[in-house]
């Protein structure tokens, strides 16, 4: 078995059928349905030709609830667009997992992005893969 | 986001342009259509009104009340004889008009005759009603729910875009405040708006005190003006009225519908309102007073 300093992020990518991708105009509502059913804590927005144009995260949930003034009912219709993060941290597929785990662990977040050159979304790396394979499994 | 601006009537009659900042439009004729001399006498005594005062208007008048109260109400004259009268107000005085329909069956014979289609507003959340409507390729004039929030018409809205129609007119005509009472809540403008669309006010359906009088709905029609110069100054692109020459004697909605005598008064004053409203946002900048996320 190779080490987390050869393999490369596409060895532990979770690909974009497995993660939670929305249109923009998603209901707030069907996002979080789909957050939950992945059992991932973001959801990936995406344009017609697949880029990534935005990220919506649970601690963005948080902040938002603690911030919204609108009923939960209006909220939930809210599109998910309206509430996403525009700029948001990504690698490209031959990043090396240890640079990606660094980059994990300097923004103190879960999840990272995984783009092409033109901003298409190829999956997502997760924490807990992430780890796995830097202990080696 | 850029507001959707929508096209009603144009080639044989006048075009109304409803939405962003263009002029007030007015939608407006007897609830039910009552007889063919009735329906054209009414539209050229409207037409007189918002010729003079350079209001953009469509005619309305319905073939079937299909929601009335009672079983022994006037239920309408029916789809073939109200649609060939339409034809006829539309044809001799070269203005658009608009009915609406309570079965998705007859969505596509409405969608024939008139320029635009009107969603009753107990029907606004029925799939195959919205889905029908939306597959005419008509513009469509969708009546909030007296049941539902203004948020969730988003997804009334979504059904008929996935038809590929994109030409939708949302109206509010007043929110159920416990029974047979109707109150309205102008925040319901500005959050329709937020899907695009132009929104409108039912003046005279607001007034309405549903089912209040045991076989018939009620209505409290001296509130009218007031409720329609609020609503132009809240940010409306067009307004509804049910309007007839002797609302006691009416078939329909006796007690709601505005007297003609009436009309121009209510009229001049809604597209003052409107255009006041117009000229305080050039002045003063576009309405932004919450905190930016």
């Amino acid at each position: 078995m190779s080490t987390s300093t050869t393999r490369t992020i596409a060895d532990i990518l979770l690909p974009p059928e497995a993660i939670p991708v929305v249109p923009p105009r998603t209901l707030v509502k069907e996002a979080l349905e789909k957050m939950s059913a992945s059992k991932l804590g973001l959801a990936c927005i995406v344009d017609d030709d697949g880029r990534l144009i935005g990220l919506f995260t649970d601690g963005d949930l948080r902040r938002l609830l603690l911030r919204s003034q609108k009923p939960l009912s209006a909220l939930f219709a809210d599109d998910i667009i309206d509430h996403a993060r525009r700029e948001f941290s990504s690698v490209r597929a031959d990043t090396s997992i240890d640079d990606a785990l660094n980059l994990l662990q300097e923004r103190e977040i879960f999840d990272l992005p995984v783009l092409d050159e033109g901003g298409h979304l190829q999956g997502l790396i997760h924490l807990h893969p992430a780890l796995r394979a830097l202990l080696g499994e | 986001m850029i507001p959707k601006i929508i096209k009603v009537g144009g080639g044989d009659v006048a075009e109304v342009q409803i939405g962003g900042t263009l002029p007030l439009a007015f939608l407006g004729g007897p609830c039910a259509i009552e007889t063919r001399a009735h329906a054209l006498e009414m539209a050229e005594r409207i037409g007189e009104v918002c010729v003079g005062l350079d209001i953009p208007w469509v005619y309305k008048s319905c073939y079937d009340k299909d929601c009335r109260s009672s079983e022994n109400s006037f239920h309408g004259i029916g789809m073939d004889a109200g649609l060939d009268i339409l034809a006829e107000v539309r044809s001799a005085y070269k203005i658009p008009v608009v009915s609406d329909f309570s079965d998705a069956a007859w969505a596509a014979r409405t969608a024939e005759t008139v320029d635009l289609l009107q969603i009753p507003a107990y029907l606004c959340r029925q799939t195959h009603v919205l889905k029908a409507a939306g597959e005419t390729g008509k513009p469509l004039h969708v009546k909030k729910g007296q049941f539902m929030s203004p948020w969730n018409m988003k997804n009334s809205v979504r059904k008929i875009e996935a038809t590929g129609n994109e030409q939708i007119l949302l109206t509010d005509r007043g929110t159920f405040f416990g029974y047979n009472m109707l109150i309205n809540d102008y925040r319901n403008f500005p959050i329709m708006l937020e899907t695009g669309y132009p929104v409108c006010f039912d003046a005279t359906h607001s007034v309405q005190m549903p089912t209040s009088m045991g076989n018939v709905s009620g209505g409290q029609r001296e509130f009218i003006p007031h409720l329609v110069r609020a609503a132009a100054g809240a940010g409306i692109n067009a307004l509804f009225m049910e309007v007839h020459d002797n609302p006691n004697e009416a078939l329909s909605d006796p007690n709601t519908q505005l007297d003609i005598r009436y009309l121009k008064n209510i009229l001049a004053q809604a597209k003052a309102m409107h255009a006041a409203r117009q000229e305080l946002l050039e002045e003063w900048g576009e309405d932004r007073v919450h905190l930016d996320d």
